[in-house]
């Protein structure tokens, strides 16, 4: 009999389909009937530190729908989690447990090492943050999970940037290019194959790394999705890589979907922003 | 009909209390900026570890800040190594969320510092689940 839960993924992961759809097989393979909610309609609303009415408003809604759904929620924003404990939480009649995805698969690691099949030959090294931590040890748990993986080899953390994650740092361009450079030297000199973030923040951030040649980047559940033979395709890397190609990845079908004016305005420049390396 | 209060007025509420623990808590010591990895970002940084928390708390009071104040408020990306350098458990990283809520305007007071929201932040959401996400999907999932 499967347990359901509710997957509360976020909103910015939207970006990585692969990444959403690995963890609901994930947690099928784990025993979990997971149902997945997220996007702007389930927003935690921490966002709106310019504006308390619409966060309260934000938070009020979204805890109700978690409410309604009458089940566990699995969280994968850090965020989102974060503002739940801090903020909604506290002024919302939560009527749910609430568990973080690495707490659950770090729980769960008995479990989850038989399904870890491939070999993915490989030194990594954790991209981590100061912050988070105190609500769930995510840098001391996840690579625990990554050391399941048969020949994943994680390396000695020798940076840990500041901050909780990565896209935080978009108005702060100096401290964001030193997090890039940062990252990369300390990986090369511990002769890491690549690195391997915790957060889809920062991976969005990451990843133009791998995509201007730096290095090769990958989320967590990448690896754990590769090992279990999940066949999902990393399409922002490829997007990303493909930079101002990367309509023609896309195909002009989905573009109209979001469309072009939109697309070329607000999506594209993201896909061709690249870290400033020293 | 509940009589529980509406909630954006819950979440005032809280904040006020919470503002209202930090004022009483604070012995100025300074521990809290002197830890932080991002103070060296400030725009005005700042040797006077005390003056700028000092600082902050004005902003909690609804007073205008200082720079220093206002910019170590501005780099805060809650790394949280303030809270066990705080010798009187204040929760330094509560303390800078709501002196950023603050000073941005989103408690009802003049806003201190430039609110930099990004106006395709949502559209921006909604158009990469309609790049990743089949229609089923979308329907279903958001």
């Amino acid at each position: 009999m499967s347990e359901p839960v509710t997957f509360w993924y976020g909103c910015n992961v939207l970006r990585h389909g692969d990444i959403i759809h690995a963890c609901l097989d994930i947690l099928h393979a784990l025993g979990y009937e997971p149902s997945p909610v997220g996007g702007v309609d389930y927003c935690c609303g921490t966002v709106k530190d310019a504006n308390q009415t619409a966060a309260a408003g934000m938070a009020t809604r979204t805890v109700g729908k978690l409410n309604q759904r009458g089940a566990p929620v699995v969280v994968w924003c850090p965020s989102c989690h974060s503002h739940m404990h801090e903020f909604m939480g506290r002024t919302n009649e939560q009527r749910f447990d609430m568990t973080y995805l690495v707490e659950l698969l770090h729980a769960k690691r008995d479990q989850l090492r038989p399904l870890l099949v491939h070999d993915m030959p490989m030194r990594v090294f954790l991209h981590q943050h100061v912050g988070f931590n105190d609500l769930v040890p995510v840098n001391r748990m996840v690579p625990e999970l990554l050391g399941l993986i048969p020949g994943v080899e994680v390396l000695e953390a020798t940076y840990t940037a500041p901050g909780y994650m990565c896209a935080s740092f978009a108005p702060l361009p100096k401290a964001l290019e030193d997090i890039h450079n940062n990252t990369v030297h300390a990986a090369k000199a511990g002769g890491a194959d690549a690195v391997v973030t915790i957060f889809h923040q920062c991976y969005r951030e990451l990843v133009g790394l791998d995509a201007a040649g730096a290095i090769p980047v990958y989320n967590y559940i990448h690896l754990l999705a590769r090992s279990m033979g999940l066949p999902y395709r990393d399409e922002y890397k490829e997007w990303k890589r493909a930079g101002e190609g990367a309509g023609e990845l896309i195909g002009a079908e989905r573009i109209a979907k979001v469309g072009v004016q939109f697309y070329e305005r607000a999506v594209l420049p993201e896909l061709k922003k690249r870290p400033n390396l020293r | 009909m509940s009589n529980r209060p509406p909630i954006g007025q819950r979440l005032k509420e809280f904040e006020e209390r919470e503002v209202e623990r930090i004022l009483g808590a604070c012995t100025r010591c300074g521990k809290c900026y002197e830890v932080c990895p991002m103070a060296q970002y400030s725009k005005a940084p700042s040797s006077d570890s005390k003056a700028v928390v000092g600082g902050v708390l004005a902003v909690l009071r609804g007073e205008a800040g200082t720079p220093e104040a206002l910019g170590w408020i501005g780099v805060c990306t809650r790394s949280g190594v303030c809270v066990p350098a705080c010798p009187e458990n204040v929760n330094p990283k509560m303390m800078m969320r709501l002196a950023r809520m603050t000073a941005l305007g989103g408690r009802g007071q003049p806003a201190q510092l430039p609110v930099k929201e990004d106006p395709d932040y949502f559209d921006r959401v909604r158009a990469f689940a309609k790049l990743q996400l089949t229609d089923d999907e979308l329907k279903e999932w958001t």
